[in-house]
């Protein structure tokens, strides 16, 4: 079962686009690099949220919680009692893993099937918003200052630019590594019959609240440590970036552009739409403020009508024709 | 005392208008199983539209609605059938991935046109009270809690006895058997889709008076809107109507009672108290 797991772990392709991909910094200008940055951002959030959303099948809207808990939450640790930043992304992950096993199971009790989901997430996302804006230990609506990135690992300072890259393409890489091992290890198996027959599966035995829980705990934990890395590199925790839920409904996008439930899908679509977005704002932002979400927009709305499986299975299915022409020409 | 009557009375007014802005969602879920979640942008849409005819013609959001309300209908039906019809026989939440989109495309293509800066839309009513002993009342809200009950009348007589009621519950019945007894479930469809938008129009009128609105605002009406179907059960008339004003009343005495965020908070609250002891809504039939 877990053979294409350690195939992957032991695939020259996957170190050697590693490697290469970790070299960037050494060429790229400092404005292409941050793109690069925040696309990685965006691939391991994708990725994190592709164990819910994709897998088991349930649009996941509270991820502006776990993403906003890690980042607010950490930096209100360390400037209003000077709690070291790993333990603060440590205290974060518990916190989110516990919130998102809590959500969980509030949905299990709903009889609304995947719907209820969306509803329930959502309503938690706008929840945390709330209280994050009128709560100035996190921050408040004005948002909390980091001190300067001095480039000391044991607090959790990176010296942005090529240190933040590397720190993200390694929480990218594994991201997009657990997606792996989960998909081929038996929960990977039993989140996909959940999405695609509740009752079939629960028919056959399976615990459904349980294998729930879990991914929703993962997904969560992940996205929490990802903030707080986000908002390091950030230096500036912006409530209405990071908590907003407007963040999740972009990593929806992106993975569903990418292609659901795959395992590089989200990964995809990240790396198309945040360095398209990211230079269409460069370009346009102080003219046409939100272009950017305005395309991301018509894409999404675009691949759902043309291919609904997402970019990823379209570019195999054009190249599989292209390596094999059909066989009855 | 006379802070509790005002409480009930401000929750009252207002949860009318969010039973309105539930009505044309639950309408829509009950015929074509869709929840649409860029309901919320639609309101803000219909907001925009009175503030456009505001400043070019100086037209009040009441005056304008004549002209907002069939806008808005044909835009309406113009998505159901580009973008919504198409998905029919997908997964689900397609549906739900797509109408996401489709908000971020409304929100951000008003942030383009109007700006990101708070606007208000006068109103010849706008700053009129009403005060009826201890309880002080907006003319504005007064005015929205009338119409919404009128048209919640309204639509509860077209459902029960016009034709076109008729074949909208027999499709919410049983879409198939409905097209076997000769009903167009496609039309039925993209005209209530359209309806639940134009009643959208009309609902952003009576919000309009008095409150700043910004391009942003979308998703929480969205949430609201969200609150109050599933509270009344998704597709329960009256149930969606007295959910909308429970969620009123808790935001009022939230506002009023609770200081900061735990008063911002009550409506959420409220919600997930309500729905962890009946997962069914406030409908009286348990779902089966």
């Amino acid at each position: 079962m877990r053979e294409e797991f350690y195939k992957t772990l032991s695939s020259p392709l996957w170190w050697g686009v590693l490697v290469v991909a970790a070299l960037l910094p050494l060429v790229l200008s400092s404005y292409y690099l941050h793109i690069l940055t925040l696309s990685l951002v965006y691939v391991a959030l994708a990725s994190s949220w592709n164990i819910v959303g994709g897998m088991a099948g349930q649009i996941s809207l509270a991820h502006s919680l776990f993403i906003g808990i890690g980042a607010m939450l950490s930096s209100a640790l360390l400037l209003k009692f000077g709690v070291n930043m790993w333990l603060g992304m440590l205290i974060s992950a518990a916190l989110s893993g516990l919130l998102g096993a809590v959500i969980a199971w509030i949905d299990f009790r709903f009889q609304l099937g995947h719907l209820s989901f969306v509803l329930i997430t959502l309503a938690f996302a706008e929840m945390g918003a709330i209280v994050v804006e009128g709560w100035d230990f996190l921050g408040g609506a004005s948002g909390l200052l980091l001190p300067r990135d001095t480039g000391n690992f044991w607090l959790f300072q990176f010296g942005g630019g090529p240190g933040a890259f590397w720190v993200m393409l390694t929480l990218a890489a594994a991201c997009v590594l657990v997606n792996i091992a989960i998909l081929n290890a038996p929960l990977g198996y039993y989140l996909r019959t959940i999405r695609d027959n509740e009752k079939a599966a629960q028919a056959i035995g399976v615990d459904i609240l349980k294998y729930k829980i879990m991914a929703m705990v993962i997904s969560a934990v992940l996205a929490s440590v990802v903030g707080t890395a986000y908002v390091r590199y950030l230096t500036f925790a912006d409530p209405y970036l990071l908590i907003s839920p407007v963040i999740t409904i972009e990593i929806v996008l992106f993975a569903t552009v990418g292609g659901l439930g795959r395992a590089y899908g989200p990964a995809l679509g990240a790396l198309l739409l945040v360095p398209l977005g990211e230079i269409l704002r460069g370009k346009l932002g102080s003219t046409l403020p939100g272009l950017h979400y305005f395309i991301y927009g018509i894409v999404v709305i675009a691949v759902i009508l043309v291919t609904p499986r997402g970019l990823l299975s379209l570019f195999e299915r054009v190249w599989w024709s292209w390596r094999r022409p059909a066989p009855h020409q | 005392m006379s802070e509790l009557y005002q409480a009930l009375a401000q929750g009252l007014l207002i949860g009318s208008t969010y039973g309105l802005l539930a009505l044309g969602m639950g309408l829509v879920y009950g015929v074509s199983g869709v929840v649409n979640f860029s309901h919320g942008d639609f309101i803000s849409l219909g907001m925009f539209m009175c503030l456009a005819l505001y400043s070019a013609f100086s037209l009040d959001p009441y005056v304008s609605v004549l002209i907002t309300v069939p806008a808005m209908t044909a835009i309406g039906a113009v998505v159901y059938i580009f973008l919504i019809r198409p998905m029919v026989g997908h997964q689900f939440l397609m549906v739900v991935q797509l109408t996401l989109g489709l908000s971020l495309v409304l929100q951000n293509g008003i942030l383009m046109i109007f700006g990101g800066q708070p606007a208000r839309t006068p109103s010849v009513v706008e700053s009129k009270l009403l005060i009826l002993g201890d309880v002080v009342l907006q003319v504005p809200h007064v005015i929205a809690f009338g119409v919404s009950f009128v048209l919640a009348g309204g639509l509860y007589i077209m459902l029960r006895s016009t034709d076109f009621g008729r074949s909208i519950r027999a499709v919410h019945q049983n879409a198939h058997a409905a097209a076997l007894m000769g009903i167009n479930v496609g039309r039925v469809q993209v005209l209530t889709f359209a309806l639940g938008i134009g009643i959208l129009a009309l609902a952003a009128a009576l919000l309009l008076p008095g409150t700043p609105i910004q391009p942003t605002q979308g998703l929480r009406y969205t949430v609201i809107t969200l609150l109050v179907v599933v509270l009344g059960g998704m597709t329960n008339f009256v149930g969606i109507m007295l959910g909308g004003l429970i969620i009123g009343i808790a935001e009022a005495f939230g506002t009023i009672y609770l200081a900061g965020v735990l008063g911002l908070l009550m409506p959420y609250i409220i919600f997930v108290a309500i729905m962890l002891f009946r997962p069914q809504g406030l409908t009286w039939k348990s779902r089966q």
